[in-house]
């Protein structure tokens, strides 16, 4: 018995140093010609640096790509990297999502708390403080809605304006492969976030960073600075139901285009 | 609860962790420790870093070592080193992931999130660098056991060294005279500084034992130039001791102790065989007048007969 008090210790230790990280879709190329096979990985990190993560079962729910007004699944190998592959049939663009099923979590108090700062969920921290939960270690679900724009160059494609209709999700409301200003949307439950930080990151220049919170009507206007490949996130948390094991859900969702 | 039983939950725990960990990553690490006390721990990852060491948290008890980095094909970083002497539990800390990964350790699996450290892994005590006394006393085993009941070749020489004479100097100097010519060459060639290959030693060796049982029957009085032949002689068995203890294997937290105490084994060795053969005849043999003629002369005949048959054998 001692060996597997030993074990469930361990397992409590090692759950509790884990950090929430970033996560996007990287396609091998983002300009693609229409009939190349293009893989997309799909990775966790910070700061744009990040793991790929092996397609699995367990996690996907869902795994597609958008052209014109078709939807297709992403295909791949179990267990392998990249995590899915696809070919464009048509030219335009085109849109991959990735939506996970839900992976608990488990972060001590202050690592929770110090995160929830980072990623601008603020208000978490006062409903904890108001029901005296500051210390309380985090239980939590999240989920990852990623999502990614292929462009072939030529004019129309998939309607990127055009939710999937995640639980949470960051909806382009002009072209995020050319227009100047990109104007964004973020979508929780099918209804505009207002008040979420979003943050928009360059793969190559860290400093050309913009962090800026979503209006009334959900939407953030970014002047991003210079071409490249970019990655626009934000996090979401909610409480989470009442009789499931996590007393929290977040909701990680990304969109990664070249400009 | 039977054996089968805490594995089957420790597994199931363990898919617990990752369950409620990150999504599981590329990254694989595997650790091994060796009987020759250093530590390998290979990293898989597709991740690239200008420094690598920086990367790796290895620790023995707490006391982070310093590890040599290589970077190997098929994406793998390999770091190796020493285990540190009394050395603690093992830990190990990535930063190059957000993801879960596995680090496997023998049978022993573990997943890890992210830059998460290991539960610590205590080693057994056969992994660990010997003591100082442990070396003592194996590699004085060690070199003794090479001589008796190991070393035909090297007992027949050292029968001949004393068979020359029923006085106690011409043994002294004749053995005094081998043993600082076998550890010079001994030392020699561990170290590198020489190196005759076995197909010239070995026969040499098997010679160096006829001649001097064949000299044994022609006088009894010891001639300088048997002194300078047995020093020539001793270097070569020096050297064939050296092949021994390369096979054998030297610790390389203990090299220096090792090889001085595997060079007094060997010696005791010596001192045994003479001291046996002393108390089994000459002790009380050497006065009578057949000692010589009936004994030493038909024994150092047969030793010199095997040399030679061995020479013959050894250059074949």
């Amino acid at each position: 018995m001692k060996r597997i008090a030993a074990v469930v210790i361990a397992v409590a230790a090692q759950t509790a140093v884990a950090h929430a990280h970033d996560f996007w879709i990287e396609p091998s190329t983002f300009r693609p010609a229409v009939g190349q096979l293009v893989s997309a990985s799909l990775r966790v990190g910070q700061e744009f640096e990040g793991d790929p993560i092996p397609r699995s079962a367990q996690l996907i729910d869902s795994f597609t790509v958008r052209e014109g007004t078709k939807e297709k699944e992403v295909v791949g190998f179990e267990n392998r990297d990249p995590a899915g592959y696809v070919r464009l049939e048509q030219p335009g663009l085109a849109v991959i999502g990735y939506r996970s099923k839900a992976n608990p979590l488990q972060l001590d108090a202050a690592k929770f708390e110090e995160f929830l700062k980072n990623e601008g969920l603020e208000r978490i921290s006062v409903i904890r403080a108001q029901r005296h939960e500051t210390a309380k270690p985090d239980r939590e679900r999240f989920y990852r809605f990623a999502k990614s724009v292929l462009n072939t160059g030529a004019n129309g494609g998939a309607r990127f304006d055009q939710p999937f209709g995640y639980r949470f999700e960051i909806i382009p409301e002009t072209n995020p492969c050319t227009s100047t200003p990109l104007r964004v949307r973020l979508l929780f439950e099918g209804k505009p976030l207002a008040g979420a930080l979003v943050t928009a990151m360059h793969r190559d220049d860290a400093s050309a960073r913009i962090r800026i919170r979503s209006d009334k009507s959900g939407r953030v206007t970014l002047n991003l600075p210079k071409n490249g490949v970019w990655m626009i996130k934000s996090v979401q948390m909610v409480p989470a139901p009442a009789g499931t094991d996590a007393d929290w859900e977040s909701m990680w969702a990304s969109l990664t285009f070249e400009r | 609860m039977g054996l089968a039983h805490v594995r089957a939950l420790t597994l199931a725990l363990l898919l617990a962790s990752v369950a409620s960990a990150h999504e599981i990553g590329t990254t694989q690490v595997t650790a091994r420790f060796n009987r020759d006390h250093t530590y390998e721990i290979d990293v898989v990852t597709l991740r690239h870093s200008k420094d690598f060491a920086q990367a790796a948290e290895i620790r023995f008890g707490g006391v982070r070592v310093n590890p040599e980095v290589r970077v190997l094909p098929n994406n793998t970083i390999r770091f190796r080193g020493d285990i540190p002497k009394n050395a603690g539990p093992f830990t190990w800390r990535w930063k190059l992931t957000y993801a879960s990964y596995a680090l496997t350790i023998g049978s022993r699996q573990e997943w890890l999130d992210a830059d998460a450290t290991s539960t610590p892994f205590p080693l057994s005590a056969d992994l660990l660098p010997p003591s100082r006394m442990d070396v003592v006393r194996q590699y004085l085993k060690l070199g003794f056991t090479h001589i008796v009941p190991g070393g035909l070749d090297h007992i027949l020489f050292v029968l001949g060294i004393f068979l020359l004479s029923t006085k106690l100097r011409p043994v002294l100097t004749q053995v005094t005279a081998f043993t600082i010519a076998h550890s010079i060459t001994l030392g020699l060639t561990i170290y590198g500084l020489v190196s005759v290959s076995p197909r010239i030693v070995e026969p040499m060796i098997a010679l160096s034992i006829a001649y001097v049982a064949i000299e044994n029957m022609t006088t009894s009085h010891l001639k300088p130039w048997r002194v300078a032949i047995v020093f020539a002689f001793g270097l070569l068995h020096g050297m064939g001791f050296a092949g021994v203890l390369k096979e054998l294997g030297l610790p390389r937290s203990e090299f220096l102790t090792a090889l001085v105490t595997f060079n007094v084994g060997v010696e005791l060795g010596q001192l045994a065989v003479i001291g046996g053969a002393f108390v089994l005849v000459a002790w009380w043999a050497r006065a009578k007048p057949w000692y010589r003629p009936r004994f030493v002369v038909p024994a150092s005949a047969a030793i010199a007969a095997t040399g030679i048959f061995w020479t013959v054998q050894r250059l074949m």
